[in-house]
């Protein structure tokens, strides 16, 4: 929980500059974020410095996922050794489609939940910082500041640059 | 879009009134009218009569369909096959759009995802309704059981459900995804029993930048995983009958072939469901001919490639008169002339031409001939793919001829019956636009003066590094 | 010992009489579907007798050929069932089991013989007819494939007897419904795995072939030729 600084902007002119503003300010990376119904490019407003890590996951999940097939295919036919069709107990080419299915499946659900928890979902934090606003056309500038001083020239590089409703909530980023 | 003239170098976004955009684009969400009411009711209607036909079906046996020996397949495939093909619509619009970005995508992501999913649904069901004791389905489970017996993964049955499966989750997945900020944005709109739906549903999903990062990526690796799914479930689906030592079945040309009808039937699907969701929820200026006339364009050169594969089959056989194959082939002339002639008439000769019309292609209700043209086609090819070459196999003394009864008629009513339930039910809780898609669109949209014209213009960005300039 | 079995159908015997399908239908409680679902090719025999016309009348002439189950070496019903309902046994055997079957019918489209059969309703024997019934094999219910097993419960039957008295089982011991029955004694049943069996030495016949061998199921039902000759 900590006070963070929003300002709401009428276009990324006016929120980029207010950014380029508080850029003098050298919070810490990852302070200032915007809010805004359309993803803006990176580095138009701000920039996002963490990588986005998991689509290793999503690769790691397709190897999961094809060991699952593979395991369950043998698993099958080991367990249960029944000749059908004269074929070996060890088919292998309908191992190879069940394991490519259960690969994509793995690959699949890594997307779902790694990018679902990269992305914050499910998280429910009980005061995240949100203007329904951005909704009309606004994007909200927030930065994460320490400390009186701070907070106030924040505010005031926001107000500067244009932005209306300049508040200090106390929240997550 | 804007009422006023278009300042050139200011991104269309800007000029938009949102909130009025907003409420046409939700109307579906927001206006509920008598005709709504009234087609869930009809499909809801049918749909029940489906569901008792069939448990009919189930408690009487499977006789009171018009199958026999040996035709042990016969409408409940074919739908089968239909509707899964119908199933590609979303998977090629929605996946292949989005990563060639096309320009023009953002009104029909939404359509076509949501008819993904549920002709799927619809599709997945019937693999259980054809059984001939479709209580004892879970026997294809692996779990362990007293029976000490797991399923036969050799079976082209159990790659079927292997491979539907991971379709229907990830189509799902796709659509829920790809939903997430609309249904953020529904959220922060709404009030009520409705505010708590959407905020459970969008999964506080906010908006920031680095929430939107990740975002593209996760929905960019979504788009990519379901291509090559979507392409193996139908290849899937088709080997159920290329793995068979049936004549006319047993051709390896059947898994490029199947896809390739797939999107042909699924595109058309999707031009008609475009062309509802326009006329009944007042979309004209969202939906306008230009998506019409580019999904015209697919459709027409899907046109192409579904005549190019079914020639090639047919002249295989025809060039080598194999006699098994033959005679099923000579069916055609016979019993099934009004199959296949249908079938060729709704799937080449009708659309072609018509697609090729610039004049077609760009008014809504022009397209919708060849449309529904191939909808009735392709289930006429999927009909003739099944019946005669079981009707006319291996061994002359036991050919007969396979008509479907009521109950079958029944039965997939209430399938198709289900899928419009679905559809209609989606459009009112959810999003049915992709809002945030469109929205975005106009962010990157300027109207650009070159010389003595103004073109719109629209900022693609291809990597991190050059936006961050 | 392991047993091979297998079934030889000399064609130059064969009337067309169709003994063979009713003692079959006896012996293994299939129903009589009735004249309207045979009407709508919904037949339930195990072993049918095709019958094919040669030449123009008035010398056509007919052909009977019986078929049942082929009991294929490779047999590709076996490999589509999803459940396992059909699998080879280590008798050689494609076995059925009826309480498996899901009735996915996928088995039935897979045989080009075309010789399994679909319990398309739950057929009842109505009193005193229930008295019929063999109680070495169970009444399917509807929604299950069916086919002929070589009479497998009578197999069963002569291997408890076998190894009740200790010895192997003898030539000619087995005889599957339709076997016995056949008035010209067209059908022969035996052991090739017994290198001294009837059947063993019936098959040298140089007139011996199998159907549709071309499509590599490797059939355990060989026949043998029809010769053709005055008077045949």
């Amino acid at each position: 929980m900590s006070t963070v600084i929003v300002g709401l902007f009428d276009g990324v002119e006016t929120a980029a500059r207010a950014a380029q503003a508080l850029r003098g300010l050298s919070l810490p990376a990852g302070s200032v974020t915007t809010i805004s119904a359309v993803p803006l490019p990176d580095g138009a407003v701000v920039t996002d410095p963490a990588p986005v890590r998991f689509p290793q996951i999503v690769i790691a999940g397709w190897f999961v996922g094809a060991a699952a097939g593979l395991g369950l295919t043998l698993a099958t036919y080991l367990l249960y050794p029944l000749v059908t069709g004269g074929k070996t107990i060890v088919s292998v080419p309908p191992t190879l489609i069940i394991t490519y299915e259960v690969a994509m499946l793995g690959a699949l659900l890594g997307t779902l939940f790694a990018g679902g928890r990269e992305m914050g979902l499910l998280r429910f934090p009980p005061k995240a910082i949100h203007d329904p606003r951005i909704h009309d056309g606004k994007i909200a500038l927030c930065a994460r500041v320490e400390g009186d001083e701070q907070a106030g020239r924040a505010m005031d590089a926001m107000k500067a640059a244009g932005g209306t409703d300049v508040r200090a909530e106390e929240g997550e980023l | 879009m804007n009422p006023e003239a278009p300042r050139a170098g200011v991104d269309l976004l800007a000029q938009t009134d949102e909130a009025a955009m907003f409420e046409r684009l939700s109307r579906s969400n927001l206006v509920t009218t008598w005709r709504w009411y009234l087609g869930v009711a009809a499909a809801g209607a049918v749909l029940l009569w489906g569901l008792i036909v069939f448990l009919y079906m189930a408690m009487v046996g499977m006789g009171v369909t018009g199958y026999n020996k040996p035709v042990f397949w016969g409408l409940y495939e074919a739908s089968l096959v239909f509707w899964i093909g119908l199933s590609h619509s979303g998977t090629l619009i929605s996946a292949i759009l989005r990563l060639t970005h096309a320009t023009w995508r953002a009104p029909v992501l939404r359509g076509a995802e949501a008819m993904t999913a549920f002709t799927l649904m619809v599709g997945g069901l019937i693999p259980i309704l054809h059984l001939g004791r479709n209580w004892r389905v879970y026997y294809a489970l692996p779990y362990p059981s007293s029976r000490e017996l797991w399923p036969n993964m050799r079976s082209p049955l159990m790659w079927d459900a292997m491979a539907i499966t991971t379709y229907l989750i990830g189509s799902l997945t796709f659509l829920y995804v790809g939903m997430i900020p609309d249904l953020a944005l529904l959220r922060d709109k709404s009030a009520g029993w409705r505010r708590k739906f959407y905020s459970a549903l969008s999964l506080g999903f906010r908006g920031t930048h680095a929430q939107w990062r990740r975002y593209h990526v996760a929905s960019t690796l979504f788009a990519i995983l379901i291509i090559p799914i979507a392409v193996s479930v139908h290849s899937i689906v088709s080997w159920d009958f290329a793995m068979a030592k049936v004549p006319g079945w047993h051709s390896t040309i059947f898994a490029p072939y199947f896809v390739v009808g797939a999107i042909f039937s699924g595109i058309a699907g999707v031009v008609i469901v475009m062309a509802i969701l326009r006329k009944a929820f007042r979309l004209e200026s969202v939906l306008t001919p230009l998506h019409f006339d580019n999904l015209g364009k697919l459709l027409c050169t899907m046109t192409l490639l579904w005549g190019y594969f079914y020639f090639t089959e047919f002249l295989t056989v025809w060039y080598n008169r194999n006699p098994e194959e033959w005679e099923v082939f000579s069916s055609y002339a016979g019993p099934y002339l009004p199959l296949f002639l249908t079938m060729i008439v709704c799937n080449f000769v009708i659309p072609f031409p018509m697609l090729c019309l610039k004049r077609v292609r760009r008014s809504v209700s022009l397209i919708l001939v060849p449309a529904c043209s191939i909808v009735i086609g392709m289930y006429a090819e999927r009909l003739l793919i099944v019946i005669p070459s079981l009707a006319r196999r291996n061994d002359p003394f036991i050919w007969a001829n396979y008509f479907p009864t009521w109950v079958e008629f029944s039965v997939m009513a209430g399938a198709a019956a289900m899928f419009v339930l679905l559809y209609m039910l989606f459009a009112k809780f959810f999003p049915i636009m992709a809002i945030s898609d469109i929205k975005e669109h106009l962010f990157h949209t300027t109207d650009r003066t070159i010389g003595g014209s103004t073109v719109g213009s629209i900022a693609q960005v291809e990597g991190e590094e050059e936006a961050r300039a | 010992m392991k047993h091979t079995w297998a079934m030889a159908i000399d064609l130059d015997r064969c009337t067309g009489c169709g003994a063979c399908v009713v003692a079959c239908n006896a012996e293994n409680n299939i129903p009589t579907v009735g004249e309207a679902e045979a009407g709508k090719r919904r037949l339930m025999h195990w072993i049918r007798v095709n019958r094919y016309w040669e030449g123009e009348f008035p010398e056509a002439q007919a052909i009977y050929l019986p078929i049942p189950c082929m009991q294929c070496e490779r047999a590709p019903c076996e490999l589509v069932c999803p459940v396992y309902a059909t699998y080879h046994n280590e008798d050689g055997l494609n076995a059925m089991v009826y309480n498996r079957c899901i009735g996915t019918r996928y088995c039935a489209n897979n045989c080009p013989y075309s010789v399994r059969v679909f319990n398309w309703y739950d057929y009842k024997w109505e009193k005193p007819l229930d008295e019929q019934l063999s109680p070495d094999l169970t009444v399917r219910s509807r929604g299950v494939m069916e086919k002929c097993t070589f009479c497998i419960q009578r197999i069963r039957r002569a291997k408890e007897a076998a190894a009740e008295e200790g010895r192997e089982i003898r030539d000619g011991e087995v005889v599957p419904a339709c076997v016995q029955t056949c008035p010209p004694g067209a059908l022969l049943f035996g052991d090739l795995a017994d290198p001294h069996s009837e059947i063993t030495r019936k098959l040298k016949d140089p007139r011996r072939f199998r159907l549709m061998e071309h499509l590599g199921t490797e059939p355990r039902v060989v026949y043998l030729k029809r010769q053709k000759g005055a008077g045949r």
